[in-house]
């Protein structure tokens, strides 16, 4: 595992929001072929790391620094991040009202893939493939983007983005949340479809269902915007057992010591 | 802009063109009277509310009542063939050159399509007939000025029980001596055509103020759809009146795209004249830099059991302004009418600004009736989802605008899709000409 290479990192990221740290400096080191999952409660600025790594012009990162298969990644905007190979799945997915999702996606691989014939020339059959692999219905592709879409389809929509963009880091905020058990193996199938040994994934979870249907290799805790806890699989179980109160409390009590 | 420094100017009139028949020139004077008595609109009223009158007052008057209309003077082999595409094709264009083409097999057809002067002289009694009835003299003080002084134009007679499968592509294009044109349209019973007013100016013109009025009759039965595509030169003003009046079981499907001049002011209305009438207007409105655009539409019902919708939408970037009143107008003794209108506003930017304002006036209350209007700005939101797909900025707010006119495009048929989608694209990527 040691000998593989880094393919996403960052350390010592503070993020703000309106001017107030959400983000309180974290660090961590992902290697190619390794999932990571980052836990905690509401609040705990989880999501909100997820979306300024990915650049949302509204989460400011104010410290530290982050590379993305050696390129810098704060040096970039969202456009950039995204073809560097950085891919968000979105907690809460937005609607494009009258662009179908087959445009969308032509669109978005092409910029992707630019310059990559083959890409462009297996759209069609790639699409066809991945729509299988979620379960989804073709019609899927002549709807607009999350236009109308159920909780669990615009789930479903991000992870079929994320297999046909072929990202070298894959983002996943709360993917797990709103699904139901149906729908959550079938994500977490799309899921581990694209996780390989070229690229890493993320898991931003409150949850540790989802986890057990995705190994992670490691699990970060995160509580006001630090990393508190890090560990194996087995602390995902622990959290799950005895909830994140015990964390507070402990967590607490070394900021008042 | 244009610079302001016209006042009114106390001219007296003398006949447009010497051999034209006396019916007109009484219609011109009565016209050329009310322009001179009636006040310039008021800014109270709320058609005025953001449109200043004065802009829309021509310079030089004098001069335009001295330049005689002339009658087609181009050679028949001057003129590039009729393209495949159309059923028939007429030019408008600088320096008065007016010239229609028929496709062969409508040559005798009893289709009367031609340069509105010459069509005064040769089918004088139908002129007559129609002229003015929708958009008369004292319409208004710029409708008055129009019927005063329209020196072009073209005259479209489409006999009944006509089926034309191809389009009427007018192309019309004011300048800076040609501006006061008017378009007269007859469609006869059980008739169908479609029908391309293409009004649009070169980017090299002068500026110039334009005054255009447009009436459109449609018989019983009949079928109209009526394009009207605006990419006047940015530096020109557009003063339009457009009325139609539909029959008994007549349907008008009109569209317009409103995207070039500096200042733009248009009335554009349908009578629903009779029992069962149906009115689709789409509306596409796509402003940038200092653009200044003012639209009214009306949907006048006078007869029961007519349909009416309109969908407007509108996107403004840079510091354009729209201002969009919608008129739904149902008679007292016509029941059963269903009236839909909504205007959206899409805002890419802090410096645009549109003001929406429905208008009810409904006085029976067996009708089926509703309106909307919104006015946003660009959800940010949006723009960092198709970032973070790997859109461009441009392309992400490309692909929203786009998308936002998607659904009016949708409704737009097949043949006539592929034009609105280009001309809007262009638009997108490249704005109006200089």
């Amino acid at each position: 595992m040691s000998d593989k290479k880094t393919i996403f990192s960052f350390s010592d990221i503070h993020v703000e929001v309106e001017g107030k740290e959400v983000v309180k400096g974290v660090s961590l080191d992902i290697k190619a072929g390794e999932i990571h999952a980052v836990m905690g409660p509401n609040g705990s600025g989880k999501s909100s790391l997820a979306n300024a790594l990915a650049g949302h012009p509204s989460y400011e990162i104010t410290g530290g620094k982050a590379i993305i298969d050696g390129q810098d990644l704060l040096e970039m905007d969202a456009t950039e991040r995204a073809l560097a190979g950085l891919f968000l799945a979105f907690q809460y997915p937005l609607a494009i009202p009258g662009v179908t999702v087959a445009n969308f996606l032509r669109a978005a691989v092409k910029a992707r893939h630019a310059g990559d014939e083959e890409a462009l020339r297996s759209f069609r059959k790639d699409l066809k493939e991945k729509f299988k692999l979620l379960e989804v219905d073709q019609s899927f592709a002549t709807r607009y983007v999350n236009d109308g879409f159920s909780g669990g389809e615009k789930k479903r929509l991000e992870i079929l983005q994320m297999a046909m963009l072929d990202p070298k880091i894959g983002i996943l905020d709360e993917t797990d949340s709103g699904l139901d058990i149906d729908a959550l193996k079938v994500v977490s199938k799309g899921i581990n479809s694209v996780a390989s040994d070229k690229n890493g994934m993320l898991l931003v979870t409150h949850y540790q269902r989802i986890l057990d249907y995705i190994k992670p290799d490691k699990v970060h805790v995160m509580m006001n915007g630090k990393f508190v806890l890090e560990g194996g699989p087995e602390l995902a179980l622990e959290l799950e057992e005895k909830g994140y109160d015990w964390l507070k409390a402990e967590n607490q009590q070394a900021v008042e010591v | 802009m244009i610079t302001e420094t016209l006042t009114e100017q106390k001219v007296s009139f003398r006949p447009i063109a010497e051999n034209e028949p006396e019916w007109l020139y009484d219609l011109r004077i009565r016209a050329w009277n009310y322009f001179q008595e009636a006040e310039m609109p008021s800014q109270v009223e709320h058609l005025w509310k953001y449109t200043k009158p004065k802009w829309f007052m021509p310079d030089g008057l004098e001069q335009k009542m001295s330049v005689l209309p002339v009658v087609s003077e181009i050679k028949d082999e001057e003129i590039a063939p009729l393209k495949p595409e159309f059923a028939a094709f007429g030019c408008n264009h600088g320096d008065r050159v007016t010239y229609t083409q028929l496709s062969d097999e409508l040559k005798s057809s009893g289709i009367i399509f031609e340069d509105i002067q010459k069509a005064i002289n040769n089918h004088g009694e139908l002129v007559r007939k129609y002229l003015g009835q929708l958009i008369g003299y004292d319409f208004g003080k710029f409708e008055a000025l129009n019927m005063a002084l329209f020196n072009s134009g073209m005259f479209l007679y489409i006999p009944p029980d006509m089926e034309l499968g191809k389009p009427i592509y007018m192309h019309r294009h004011p300048d800076d001596k040609y501006n006061m044109p008017r378009l007269l349209v007859i469609v006869g019973d059980n008739s169908r055509a479609t029908i391309i007013d293409d009004y649009a100016g070169k980017s090299n013109d002068k500026p110039y103020n334009a005054n255009s009025a447009v009436e459109i009759f449609g018989g019983q039965n009949s079928q109209i759809r009526f394009v009207s595509p605006q990419n006047l030169y940015k530096k020109s003003r557009s003063y339009v009146t457009q009325r139609a009046r539909i029959g008994r079981h007549a349907r008008m499907f009109s569209i317009f795209v409103s995207l070039g001049a500096d200042v733009s002011k248009y009335n554009l209305g349908t009578i629903l004249n009779g029992q069962g009438a149906y009115s689709q207007m789409l509306g596409i409105l796509f402003g940038d830099d200092n653009q200044h655009f003012d639209h009214h539409t009306m949907h006048h019902h006078k007869a029961g059991e007519s349909f009416s919708n309109i969908d407007f939408k509108v996107v403004l970037k840079d510091k354009a302004l729209s201002a969009y009143t919608g008129l739904i107008k149902i008679d007292e003794n016509t029941l059963n009418c269903e009236a839909f209108q909504e205007n959206r506003n899409l805002l890419l930017n802090k410096g645009a600004r549109a003001e929406s304002i429905p208008e009810l006036e409904i006085l029976n209350d067996q009708v089926r009736c509703s309106h909307g209007a919104t006015v946003g700005p660009i959800d940010p939101e949006m723009v960092f989802y198709l970032k973070s797909r790997g859109y461009s900025t441009d392309d992400a707010v490309r692909a929203i605008v786009t998308g936002f006119i998607e659904p009016l495009l949708k409704s737009v048929p097949d043949d006539l899709r592929q034009m609105m989608q280009n001309m809007v694209q262009f638009k997108l990527r490249n704005g109006t000409g200089e």
